[in-house]
């Protein structure tokens, strides 16, 4: 009889329990006559970053440093004009004040001997360091040195950058990378016909090499040792710690690449990739060695200058998230290579952020926009370093594309959506003569990589590669687009990318789009759940006591 | 380095000089300070040289690291000049670079020698008076994280930095798979008898007690 009894409470409290779950009101709540109220969102200030924020205005002008001249570049953020003169004239030869500006190491770009009398140097020694950007620290939750390619976006990246002097972060205070340390790896231009010594001192800590891809190059130095940058078939990876110098003598002109060749999965889609561009000989052709993060070239060639108005070099490439996962997980170097070699699997692999130059929207219009005149001829080179294709359109114009892998075409073609493959380089003429064909006139025309996934961060639009061909009379004093569509604020909003706030919701006619509020649970399954549970519980009591009793 | 390199050198020692700073191809000194005393130091209390060695091979004997200077810690008197002898063992940068230094004195805060690939540089810089501990590491990107810190002590320091290699823990230590060894089998067997023996032992103290 006790056992049946003991039993019967048993079974009381399962099935008072189990209807008590039943009955619990769940995640979302069925709405009964009205719909929740909408939440109303507002930025707060101090979350939101300001359009432009920048400290040198006097850059963006044309100017002359030590002989050197260098475009204006009415953008928010131009690059640094003596960074510019000091690669042009190199760093060597630039006075000390010039390059105290920079970061740059004096030994970074060494110009010698004008061996055809031609009043340009000839032999050219070009060092270049490897950095990793937003890698994880033992010293606390932070990522060092910071690097945010959007607002409140900090993926894993590696750059070669040139060889610097001093703190890798702004200062010892802001933790955040100096400015020469920036995605991507910085276009490199040389003359045809110079001898190149392209040295790589590796500064990471894990093994990397350079390979020169399409650039004329011998397979071996003269010494014997390995010059195509492979570690299957031409040398083995350089450790952390040491360095190795690439000889080249480039007989052909074009836009060319050079890219880490270990792991090339990994290490050249981290960022371990950039343009490197051959120039045509010309005469006095003193050239800006570095483009740190790419965009437009303030001091472009002799052929370029005879030729085009303008010359922009446009990167684009992808980050996947479980692949930088690694370095912002672990800093034991066995721990990121087992996770990144062995672990990450590509061939399952999405991308998940899409980078212009180093940066996505909103940024991109701080520093990646493409500013023309009417009547202008631009020259783009364009790099595609996705690992898969990219079909990069322009509104508003039909570009035509003169080079293909560096090749000029017999035939040159036009197009408004441009297709590369990976690791392809193409190099399109903008022109904004007015006619229908070529330019549709004057506008702030998107320009943007027309896969569409590419104009999200990480799913998140508008974001990626977005950038903009923009005539010079939509730029306001401060280089930031004149616009007149949707408000840019949401944007700049260190939650927007993080998927926190709402797309659309900063107008009272807009907020029909805002997040809409919660439901309270339906009261009767609250009644009814909140017996179940008592009676329960009460049946745990009975059962309690009369086991006591039975004793 | 080539003459060339000296003449410029030479005609910036004028600048150079009044910003604490040089530089040439091989090298780069901010804040050297020989003689000037930092607030509280009535005189320079002794003289102190070390020399310091950085390069991937002293990272050997830490698993896990991969750059390293060939010492972690230095204990140094109040109001000391430390005469910094950094040799660089690798092709690359690495720097001896101390914070926390008053910045009356020294810019930032900061005293460093970078030296920019196998080579060396000396410098000297004076030591504040005061109980504290600087920190020392190489500043380019993840050499730091992955081994190039120490810490220098004065009159013993007001405290251990974290992550010293073989010296301190880190804040955010990595995590690695548990190995179970004989040993740890053992002590686990011998901690449950323990904890019955307790039980028995608990059992015999309450019967004792009640007689």
């Amino acid at each position: 009889m006790r056992l049946i009894r003991f039993l019967s409470y048993l079974a009381g409290i399962a099935l008072s329990l189990l209807l008590a779950w039943v009955f619990f009101p769940g995640k979302q709540t069925e709405m009964d006559r009205l719909a929740p109220a909408t939440l109303k969102w507002i930025p707060s200030l101090d979350e939101t970053e300001e359009f432009c924020q920048f400290g040198h205005p006097e850059w963006r002008q044309a100017q002359t440093i030590e002989g050197v001249d260098i475009e204006e570049d009415p953008q928010c953020k131009p690059d640094n004009p003596y960074v510019v003169a000091s690669v042009v004239k190199g760093t060597d030869k630039i006075s000390m004040p010039t390059l105290m500006k920079t970061r740059l190491a004096m030994d970074a770009v060494v110009k010698q001997d004008d061996r055809d009398g031609d009043g340009d140097p000839d032999v050219i020694h070009i060092k270049l360091e490897v950095a990793e950007l937003n890698g994880s620290t033992p010293d606390g939750d932070f990522l060092i040195p910071g690097y945010r390619i959007a607002p409140n976006l900090t993926p894993g990246i590696w750059v070669f950058v040139p060889k610097m002097r001093g703190m890798a972060t702004i200062d010892s205070v802001n933790l955040d990378a100096n400015p020469l340390l920036r995605a991507p790896s910085p276009p490199i231009r040389v003359e045809q016909g110079d001898t190149v010594y392209l040295t790589l001192e590796n500064s990471h800590y894990l093994p990397h090499t350079i390979h020169l891809h399409g650039v004329d190059h011998p397979y071996l130095s003269a010494d014997g040792k390995g010059n195509d940058g492979v570690p299957i078939s031409s040398e083995k990876p350089l450790m952390p710690g040491e360095r190795r110098t690439y000889r080249i003598q480039p007989r052909q002109p074009g836009s060319m690449l050079y890219h880490c060749h270990v792991q090339t999965d990994k290490h050249m889609l981290m960022g371990l990739q950039g343009l490197f561009i051959v120039e045509e000989n010309r005469p006095n052709n003193w050239l800006q060695t570095f483009n740190i993060g790419a965009g437009k070239v303030r001091h472009p060639s002799r052929a370029n200058r005879e030729r085009f108005d303008q010359e922009y070099d446009l990167h684009f490439q992808s980050l996947d998230k479980e692949r930088y996962q690694p370095i912002q997980d672990h800093n034991d170097p066995r721990l990121v290579a087992k996770a990144m070699n062995r672990e990450y699997d590509i061939t399952d692999a999405d991308e998940d952020f899409f980078l212009l130059n180093g940066e996505s929207f909103p940024y991109s219009l701080r520093d990646s926009l493409v500013v023309v005149e009417p009547d202008q001829k631009v020259r783009l080179r364009v790099l595609n370093g996705h690992p898969r294709t990219l079909a990069v359109h322009f509104h508003g114009h039909k570009t035509r594309t003169i080079a293909l892998d560096g090749v000029p075409l017999k035939h040159p073609f036009i197009r408004d959506v441009q297709a590369l493959a990976p690791a392809q380089r193409l190099d399109l003429v903008l022109d904004t003569h007015d006619d229908g064909l070529h330019s549709f006139g004057p506008g702030a025309w998107l320009l943007h990589d027309h896969a569409e996934k590419s104009v999200t961060s990480d799913g998140v639009g508008p974001g990626g590669d977005i950038s903009l061909v923009i005539y010079r009379q939509l730029l306001d004093e401060n280089g930031f687009p004149k616009l007149q569509g949707m408000d840019l604020v949401p944007f700049f909003n260190r939650w927007f990318y993080q998927k926190q706030v709402p797309v659309w919701a900063r107008s009272k006619e807009w907020e029909i789009y805002a997040d809409a509020g919660a439901l309270p649970p339906n009261p009767i399954r609250v009644i009814i759940s909140g017996m179940l549970l008592g009676l329960s519980l009460g049946l745990i009591f009975l059962g309690w006591r009369d086991w006591r009793k039975s004793r | 380095m080539r003459l060339k390199h000296w003449i410029v050198l030479l005609l910036f020692i004028p600048v150079l000089s009044l910003a604490s700073h040089r530089m040439d191809m091989d090298s780069m000194v901010m804040n050297e300070n020989p003689m000037t005393l930092p607030e509280g130091c009535p005189q320079i209390a002794g003289d102190k040289k070390i020399t310091v060695r950085a390069g991937r091979k002293y990272a050997g004997k830490f698993p896990g690291l991969v750059f390293a200077y060939d010492q972690q810690s230095w204990e140094v008197a109040p109001c000391t000049r430390l005469t910094v002898r950094f040799i660089n063992e690798d092709h690359i940068r690495h720097q001896f670079m101390v914070h926390g230094l008053p910045p009356k004195t020294y810019p930032e805060g900061m005293f460093t020698i970078e030296v920019s690939g196998p080579g060396e540089e000396t410098a000297a810089f004076i030591l504040p008076p005061y109980k504290k501990t600087y920190l020392v590491h190489c500043d380019i990107a993840q050499h730091t994280e992955h081994g190039m810190k120490a810490q220098i002590k004065v009159a013993g320091g007001d405290r251990e930095l974290a992550s010293l290699p073989g010296l301190t823990k880190p804040i955010r230590p990595d995590r690695y798979p548990t190995d179970w060894k004989p040993f740890s089998i053992t002590m686990l067997l011998l901690a449950l008898v323990g904890g019955l023996g307790l039980v028995w032992g608990g059992r015999w103290l309450i019967k004792a007690m009640s007689e």
